[in-house]
């Protein structure tokens, strides 16, 4: 059968080289969302889902006080990790991009590679220095002095986990924001008369706003849905929503409410995205669009 | 600033820094004065389920880079070369993954595979499920090198009667794959170490970052430092290769330079 007009000028060579990932992406990110989304309202009972349409699982999620607090806990520790990642990743991106010269890519690759090795062994490798029976304090026990507390299996060691873990995407996002940045521009509001202070907050972070907002949705989503570092160095009052879900999947079998807890989880990290995108002006970002 | 710089690099490295001493070492939890062994290897080389979890962590970060790099080229000249009113579109379909945790990725492919399609664990969907965040990683490498590609040669050749095909293989391809090799090595390292979306992927299937997950809970163990050194040493090596490759103006890996 000979294919029609209509049907032929829908196969344009676009199509045919971004369809592939389209659909694949439908079939593998997409419809496994969607299901998450369905099985939420549904029940399980004995590991078994039943298709009974109801809000229990969300009635459950917000009405039990531990479901709250792991939440809570959750969005905060990510909150306050996406900031201290800002706070730390900005000098560093900015002393690369401004004096890291002919070096400038090598010493961004150095920060970037260890995300590459996985969360399991860079965990490990943390527990080595901070754990009980880690660097820091097996040197100050044999010195004669008492362990800190603090490092081993505390809300606090997670958070360095955290910035561990993750602070290698803050700096590459504000890296690759800055080096498109024109410093012309700063010696030009210096020329004015502005002070550096002001030189920095009225053209240098505006205009890499881009890169901050994209650098914190990326430590917030991942710390947000963490479930390794605190089960490995954030102990027993560290208990993560991202640890919770994952049992719900797991030990107790409860796939509904784990689908209900996925969506609330998903829905805070789009929010984040939201007000984050929300908060670019592409015309002040310095970014030129895609081609052409 | 630059005090900060090095304080960041002291706190990235001195971990893994320690882990591969202390891999070298006959007591790990004290490694002081050094002892050197190379017995947490041996163990390792040894340990018949590292082993088979080595391959299957091969076999999946080879589909998966394979698949992702693939798919990614496909993408990307999709939407430099045709110019369509849904490129924005195409662009947040194939960076989404990005903004998807691993632990979603993974739980919602395990539901989805399990309960719709009906399919235990099995190293496919595994395969696949790492692969939705190698496109996302792939897609943005290739993007920002091919961005300056000059489509001109392309339309050159096929003046001159080269069909599409024929087009991409032997003009496009020669200058671009060294943007597609750091794709496929990007996302064949990310599925290769991999835990959470393979886990919930593979069922009883080990790999090795779900075996030192299962080890790590019986506390450190010298084959663990033994394993983080190696795999370590792996990842600097790959990018070390690419600094190389690029320092030596052979290839560019969307780097401009200035």
């Amino acid at each position: 059968m000979k294919p029609d007009s209509t049907w032929r000028a829908f196969i344009t060579p676009f199509v045919l080289l971004t369809g592939p990932g389209t659909i694949f992406i439908s079939i593998t990110l997409l419809l496994p969302l969607l299901t998450i989304v369905m099985f939420s309202f549904w029940r399980t009972e004995s590991y078994e889902l039943y298709a009974d349409w109801n809000l229990d699982n969300y009635r459950v999620l917000f009405g039990e006080a531990a479901y709250r607090t792991f939440l809570i806990r959750s969005v905060v520790s990510a909150a306050l990790t996406s900031l201290i990642c800002l706070v730390l990743a900005w000098p560093v991106a900015y002393y690369i991009a401004r004096h890291g010269g002919r070096y400038r890519l090598l010493l961004v690759l150095l920060l970037a590679a260890p995300f590459f090795t996985g969360v399991i062994l860079r965990i490990a490798a943390l527990q080595g220095i901070l754990g009980p029976g880690g660097l820091i304090n097996m040197t100050l026990g044999l010195a004669g002095f008492a362990p800190i507390k603090l490092l081993m299996y505390t809300q606090f060691a997670a958070t360095i986990g955290h910035i561990y873990l993750y602070i290698p995407f803050m700096v590459t996002a504000i890296y690759l924001s800055l080096v498109n940045f024109d410093f012309a521009l700063l010696d030009t509001a210096k020329i004015n008369g502005a002070g550096p202070f002001r030189a920095f907050a009225e053209v240098t972070w505006p205009l890499n706003w881009i890169g901050t907002s994209i650098g914190t949705v990326l430590v917030f989503i991942p710390c947000l849905a963490s479930t390794i570092t605190p089960r490995f160095l954030g102990g027993p009052n560290a208990t993560s929503f991202g640890m919770s879900l994952s049992q719900q999947f797991g030990e107790t079998g409860t796939w509904a409410l784990g689908s209900a807890m996925s969506v609330v989880m998903f829905i805070f990290s789009f929010l984040v995205i939201a007000i984050m995108s929300l908060t670019i002006d592409l015309r002040r970002s310095g970014f030129t669009g895609v081609g052409k | 600033m630059a005090g900060l710089l090095n304080l960041l690099y002291i706190f990235l490295y001195a971990p893994i820094f320690y882990v591969i001493y202390a891999s070298f070492s006959q007591d790990i939890v004290w490694p002081f004065p050094p002892a050197f062994t190379m017995q947490a290897y041996v163990d390792l080389a040894g340990n018949s389920l590292y082993s088979d979890a080595l391959i299957n962590s091969l076999i999946i970060g080879l589909g998966s880079g394979i698949i992702s790099t693939a798919i990614a080229t496909a993408g990307v000249i999709g939407i430099l070369r045709y110019p369509s009113k849904r490129r924005t579109l195409i662009i947040v379909i194939f960076l989404s993954p990005l903004f998807v945790a691993e632990l979603l990725i993974g739980i919602s492919s395990l539901a989805f595979n399990a309960r719709i399609l009906g399919l235990p664990g099995n190293i496919f969907s595994a395969i696949a499920a790492n692969a939705v965040e190698g496109v996302a990683f792939s897609f943005l490498i290739i993007l920002s090198q091919l961005v300056r590609y000059d489509w001109q040669m392309d339309e050159a050749a096929m003046v001159f009667g080269a069909r599409p095909v024929r087009c991409f293989w032997e003009i496009t391809l020669p200058t671009i794959w060294p943007s597609l090799l750091g794709a496929f090595l990007i996302s064949f390292i990310l599925a290769f170490n991999n835990l959470e979306i393979s886990f919930y992927n593979l069922g009883a299937i080990p790999t090795l970052p779900s075996v030192a997950w299962g080890s790590l809970r019986f506390g450190l163990g010298p084959e663990l430092f033994a394993l983080a050194a190696l795999t370590n040493g792996f990842v600097f090596l790959i990018f070390a290769v690419m600094y190389v490759l690029m320092r030596t103006g052979l290839v560019k890996f969307g780097y401009r330079g200035k």
